[in-house]
């Protein structure tokens, strides 16, 4: 293979991404070779590589990614700024009947969904987010019952991707994956073979996205709750919906301790500040809490692969689906839009959006177009 | 038997300089020798415990360079005759012990010899040790070639008992380490008793007590001693002269720097116009002696290492005695004639002298020198030190990088003295930060560790090895569990004194003479101390590192992590594979994504090589000595290893 | 002491190669064969911190009238021997001059930073055109090669001791070697040294 003159690999990402602050931690360039390590929640840069073109830069959600490219590849349509990206159609859900008793958060859709297409072998495995204490520990399961022990929200930035690469280098395929928009964005690239590698193929079977307006900094969320809870013995974690600007951590003995959301966005990494997507664009289908109902789900599907799985999935049983009130779809359009013109605006004031196409390194690339209507 | 026992007086040997010192010693019927492992001093302590059995000797590594004084002062107290080795640093490590005993004054013949490091050849300095002498008012011999190593060294145990004072033989590395022939002696019959007498008259040099107190009446016979060391010393047959009556300069010189004079003078023919005094005692120096070689000329040239020691002196003396002599012109260290700094060589005397003398000199045709010095540079790489293959400490250093860079908060490592120094460098991922004495690493951590109330938040780890630990650790680590400071000591245990050639240390289970000792458990240790002590293999690459990450996050005071694998070049290690080891080729992705030449561009034991025209890794069968360490950091597992049965 | 007339008084004897290899061992055994022949013999070698993988040197001054100094002033080498190719480069830029010979092993130590990719190493022909052009007369000896087939790369020393016996210029041969070895050789080990000796010898008439 030619190499290409513009260097695209670790000293970029490590200049571009690691230095810059823009890291959220999402994995997606760790388990790829020796030199990336995360450790509580830090993408960490061991030893220098010399790889001009490195698959940690191609697969970073955070640096030179051109939304077009990736919208195309997966939608077979342009990127054209929809503040829910593209989709096929959007419900209210729950998990269904099938599935009863699991603690997951609000509807427990996701975990029903990937229990059901491990069940099902839609997919081989599935790559989940665990956790220790406050600790998120990435996962690879293969079995249905093991999707429930993963089942419930982190709210911690998690290198969950780190176990997609472990899993897809012992030769797993068709694996299912459940993450946040960054995550989602980088298994999007992933699977576009943005080296145009002969050997590449794409490892996914089923993406699901997580709705996400921000992550917690682990190593700021652990000393933050120490001395106010037990850490190790935290059962959940849970952010109602608006208006309650509270996050509530349960412990395991009954105690719940409430603390007020703006204490919370201290604890945000810096480079969530910039994303732009809050329902996961990327995925097959994205899933998230529906406003005024604490035990449902939104749910958005997004392509016939994902279609036909919550199809199947709600005829045997394992969930319920239901049509979105309008009120609760303009709401999720007007705080994905927020949000969109939020992160693009503060990226494009610190010159971080390229719209001309080029080889400059940036966060995103996006045409001028866009970017103007999105932010205006 | 040794060579070094069993030859008969007037036998011509090929011997090095510190065997020479081991045969004075014998010849002069030493009876108690201690040390400290130090190049370039070590083999004098190795080469007395082999022949200890026979003459019925006491040889010891002590813990270190102090202990090892009083252990040896114990001997001289108790009249029999005793010696000290150590090299330079450690006499700094003696010398509280060495200014008192300076003024309680020996009994028994008592000679410390220390071995510096002129341009610090295997040091981390180049200290000058006579000026010890100076300081503590202490007589010093410093031999001029390998026949005086032994004469000298002999010599200086009766002088320690005419005296009844310490008398320093201070060598240096080109003397030490060097060989020549040397002419036996005779090894004494006489067999001495110890004896500890104090209850004669409290003053009594050879029947009353021994302390340095009162200090007046004590100080002044200590500078008695001086005296008459200095009347001792002006016919001093280790003094000597060589050259015209009349020299157009006097060259005056000591130890390893007589012979590069001696040579260059040759090397300029300058033998009639050249004087050369070689000065064996160097301190207290003989006045008259001096005079009389000063007066004959009127230019002074003075070579030596490291400082101008002898240069300064000898300018005393030639100012004292000026009406006298005249007023001379000197050429030295000080009017930067010889360098201030590092070794000397012939060339550099040569060098001095030939400007000087007005002598025109090359040394080899400029063509030829222009053809080699571009060669070096075209063909040569630069070869620099690594842990050798199958080293514990690349694998613990590679853990302890590894830890630190995913911590991610900019922690750090303070180092001391030993092989892990050389992981300031890229052999150990350049993670040592501070480098001093020995134990320093764990003194400076522990310092470090109270800066949190002013605002450091990066983590503090010091290293040292198995036996710094027992030499100068143990102190620093109470100082920092008793004082709550919270650092992180990594252990490097491999099984004794490896830098210096694998000398037993306390926490072995034998001596230096072979005899079980119980052993003195470095875990225990720190745990009594306070400390929270986890133990690894460095071998264990993950497990090391995921230890280190716990240890580095736990706040709550002094951790101790031992990495316990044997050094390769241990009597237990050497010449054993544990794997045989080989590289899949068709499993190596060489340069590609995903590797980038981890294990030779990364790792970098010399075992692993890179085969430019295959574009794979591949082991080098010859140095290879199959620990299999590699096999765990190829990222594709192409690195395959087979246990040896 | 000794009758005979050295080609130069000191004749200096420069063994070279990276730590590990016996340089020591060799120059201490070959120094000890000029001793037995009633030669004032001085060995200067740099070991302790410079064995991890260093370079190595022993110089060896040969005298049949006193003890010189532990280093060879520059350019005054007679003899260079080698125990890895590009020792020889970097001896003979200090101790070279247009009449010494080298005798050079042909198994390379690759530095680390060879290794590592910063620096590049010369191929072999590079390094014997190098030799060939700074020395008086070079020869090229496979001796790890051949101490491995003897089932010891470590032999390679000794076959350089043979070669460098069989040079001509000083008065030592297999006898000296036997003798000076079996000071400080066990028996069971003289066997393999006197082969690795003997080959040396050997590889000089090619």
């Amino acid at each position: 293979m030619e190499k290409r003159v513009i260097r695209r690999g670790q000293e970029e990402l490590k200049k571009y991404v690691l230095d810059a602050r823009l890291c959220t931690g999402c994995g997606a360039c760790i388990d790829l070779c020796p030199y990336h390590r995360s450790h509580r929640g830090k993408t960490a840069v061991l030893f220098p590589c010399v790889v001009d073109e490195g698959r940690c830069f191609a697969y970073c959600p955070k640096v030179d990614v051109d939304l077009d490219m990736v919208s195309r590849h997966l939608f077979g349509r342009p990127y054209d700024g929809n503040p829910l990206g593209s989709y096929q159609s959007i419900s209210a859900t729950r998990a269904g009947g099938r599935l009863k008793n699991v603690a997951s958060q609000a509807g427990g859709v996701v975990s029903a969904l990937m229990y059901f297409a491990l069940e099902k072998r839609y997919v081989s495995g599935a790559v989940l987010t665990d956790r220790r204490g406050l600790l998120p520990l990435p996962r690879f399961v293969t079995v249905p019952q093991d999707v429930l022990a993963c089942a419930a929200s982190k709210y911690t930035a998690a290198p969950t991707l780190s176990a997609l690469n472990q899993a897809v280098e012992k030769g797993h395929r068709n694996i299912g994956l459940v993450g946040t928009p960054c995550q989602v964005l980088a298994a999007a690239l992933m699977s576009s073979n943005p080296l145009k590698a002969d050997d590449c193929v794409n490892p996914f079977g089923l993406v699901i996205g997580l709705f996400c307006t921000w992550a917690i900094d682990f190593r700021l969320f652990e000393p933050f709750l120490a001395g106010r809870i037990e850490i190790d013995r935290i059962r959940k974690i849970d952010i109602p919906p608006p208006p309650s600007e509270i996050m509530e951590v349960f412990g395991d003995s009954g105690t719940k301790l409430e603390i007020p959301l703006n204490e919370i966005r201290e604890l945000v990494p810096n480079g969530c500040s910039y994303c732009i997507d809050m329902t996961s664009e990327f995925s097959d289908l994205s899933v998230g809490v529906m406003e005024g109902h604490p035990d449902m789900n939104t749910l958005i599907i997004r392509t016939d692969r994902g279609r036909r799985i919550v199809e199947e999935a709600a005829q045997e049983g394992y969930l319920t689906l239901s049509a979105l009130p309008e009120e609760n779809r303009e709401h999720l359009i007007w705080a994905a839009g927020n949000k969109k013109k939020r992160g693009l605006s503060k990226a494009r004031g610190e010159g971080m959006i390229n719209t001309q196409g080029n080889e400059t390194k940036s966060y995103l690339r996006i045409s001028a177009e866009i970017l103007e209507g999105l932010t205006a | 038997m040794s060579y070094l026992t069993d030859e008969k007086e007037g036998a011509s040997c090929l011997v090095m300089g510190n065997e020479a010192i081991v045969r004075g010693a014998l010849e002069a019927g030493v009876n108690v020798a201690s040390g400290y492992p130090g190049t370039p001093s070590s083999e004098i302590i190795e080469n007395l415990s082999k022949v200890a059995k026979e003459p019925n000797l006491y040889v010891e590594w002590s813990v270190n360079e102090k202990v090892a004084l009083e252990v040896a002062a114990a001997a001289s107290f108790s009249r029999l005759r005793a010696l000290c080795v150590m090299k330079q640093n450690g006499v700094n490590v003696a010398s509280d012990f060495l200014l008192h005993l300076a003024g309680s004054g020996t009994r028994g013949g008592f000679v410390m010899v220390t071995c510096d490091d002129p341009g610090a050849l295997s040091s981390v300095n180049e200290g000058e040790s006579r000026f010890f002498a100076r300081l503590l008012e202490i007589p010093l011999l410093e031999p001029g070639n390998f026949q005086e190593a032994k004469d000298m060294t002999k010599w200086a145990f009766d002088l320690s008992e005419e005296l009844r004072q310490i008398v320093v033989v201070r060598s240096v590395t080109r003397m030490s380490h060097a060989s020549g022939n040397i002419t036996y002696g005779r090894l004494p019959a006489e067999k001495r008793r110890a004896e500890f007498r104090f209850d004669g008259f409290a003053l009594d040099p050879d029947e009353g007590i021994i302390i340095s107190a009162p200090v007046a009446w004590k100080h002044q016979q200590q500078q008695e001693k001086i005296r008459k060391a200095r009347e001792i010393f002006e016919g001093c047959p280790f003094n000597t002269y060589e050259g015209p009556e009349r020299p157009d300069l006097l060259l005056i010189t000591s130890s390893a720097c007589y012979l590069y004079s001696r040579e260059a003078v040759n090397v300029l023919g300058a033998e009639d116009r050249v004087g050369l005094l070689k000065m064996g005692t160097t301190w207290p120096l003989p006045p008259k002696l001096l005079a009389k070689h000063l007066s004959r000329t009127d230019k002074v040239m003075i070579v030596e290492e490291v400082l101008p020691f002898l240069e300064e002196n000898v300018k005393i003396l030639a100012a004292e005695q000026a009406a006298e002599i005249g007023v001379k012109t000197f050429y030295g260290k000080n009017d930067g004639t010889i360098p201030m700094t590092g070794e000397m060589n012939p060339d550099l005397v040569i060098a001095a002298l030939s400007s000087v003398l007005g002598i025109d000199y090359v040394p080899v045709p400029e063509e030829y020198g222009r053809e080699a010095q571009a060669s070096v540079i075209a063909r040569a790489p630069n070869r620099e030190q690594v842990f050798c293959p199958g080293c514990p400490h690349r694998a613990s250093f590679f853990s302890i990088h590894n830890a630190l860079e995913m911590d991610n908060r900019q922690g750090f490592v303070c180092g001391d003295i030993g092989c892990y120094t050389m992981a300031i460098g890229s052999t150990g991922f350049n993670t040592l930060k501070t480098l001093h004495s020995m134990g320093s690493g764990a003194g400076i951590a522990s310092g470090f560790g109270k800066l949190g109330q002013f605002g450091m938040d990066q983590p503090i780890l010091a290293v040292c090895g198995d036996s710094t630990f027992y030499h100068a650790v143990i102190p620093a680590l109470v100082n920092a569990v008793h004082n709550r400071s919270n650092i992180t000591l990594v252990v490097l245990d491999n099984s004794g004194t490896a830098m210096t050639g694998f000398q037993p240390h306390p926490g072995l289970d034998h001596n230096v003479l072979g005899e079980a000792v119980p052993p003195i458990d470095i875990a225990r240790i720190c745990e009594g101390i306070g400390a929270r002590v986890e133990i690894r293999d460095p071998f264990d690459l993950e497990g090391t590192r995921e230890t280190l990450n716990e240890l580095i996050e736990d706040t709550s005071g002094v951790k101790v992590l031992i990495m316990r694998k044997a050094c390769a070049l241990s009597p237990q290690r050497k010449n054993k594979k544990d794997y045989t080891v080989h590289v899949d080729e068709t499993i190596c992705i060489g340069e590609e994504c995903g590797c980038g030449r981890f294990c030779t561009r990364i790792f970098g034991c010399p075992g692993l090589i890179w085969n430019a025209e295959k574009q794979k890794a591949e082991i080098d069968e010859v140095i290879c000595v199959g620990c299999g360490v590699c096999a765990d950091i190829c990222p594709q597992g192409a690195i395959k290893r087979e246990e040896v049965a | 002491m000794t009758a005979y007339r050295l080609p130069k008084d000191p004749y200096n004897i420069i063994i070279t190669g990276v730590g590990g290899q016996g340089n020591v061992m060799a120059s201490r055994v070959f120094s000890n064969m000029l001793v037995q022949k009633g030669f004032f013999v001085t060995i200067g070698e740099t070991f302790g911190a410079s064995q991890r993988g260093g370079s190595v040197m022993s110089h060896i001054r040969v005298s049949s009238k006193s003890t010189w100094s532990p280093q060879v002033p520059k350019g005054k080498a007679d003899v260079v021997v080698t125990l890895e190719p590009i020792e020889a480069i970097r001896v003979l830029a200090g101790y070279g001059n247009p009449a010494v010979k080298v005798l050079t092993n042909t198994r390379a130590i690759y530095p680390a930073g060879v290794i590592a990719g910063r620096l590049s190493y010369p191929s072999l022909d590079e390094i014997k055109e190098t030799l060939k052009k700074l020395s008086a007369r070079a020869w090229f000896i496979d001796a790890t090669d051949e101490a491995v087939k003897l089932g010891n790369a470590i032999l390679g020393n000794i076959i350089m001791i043979g070669a460098l016996s069989a040079v001509g210029d000083l008065p030592v041969g297999r006898g000296d070697f036997e003798a000076a070895l079996s000071r400080t050789l066990p028996a069971e080990k003289m066997a393999d040294n006197l082969t690795a000796f003997d080959l040396g010898v050997e590889l000089m008439k090619q």
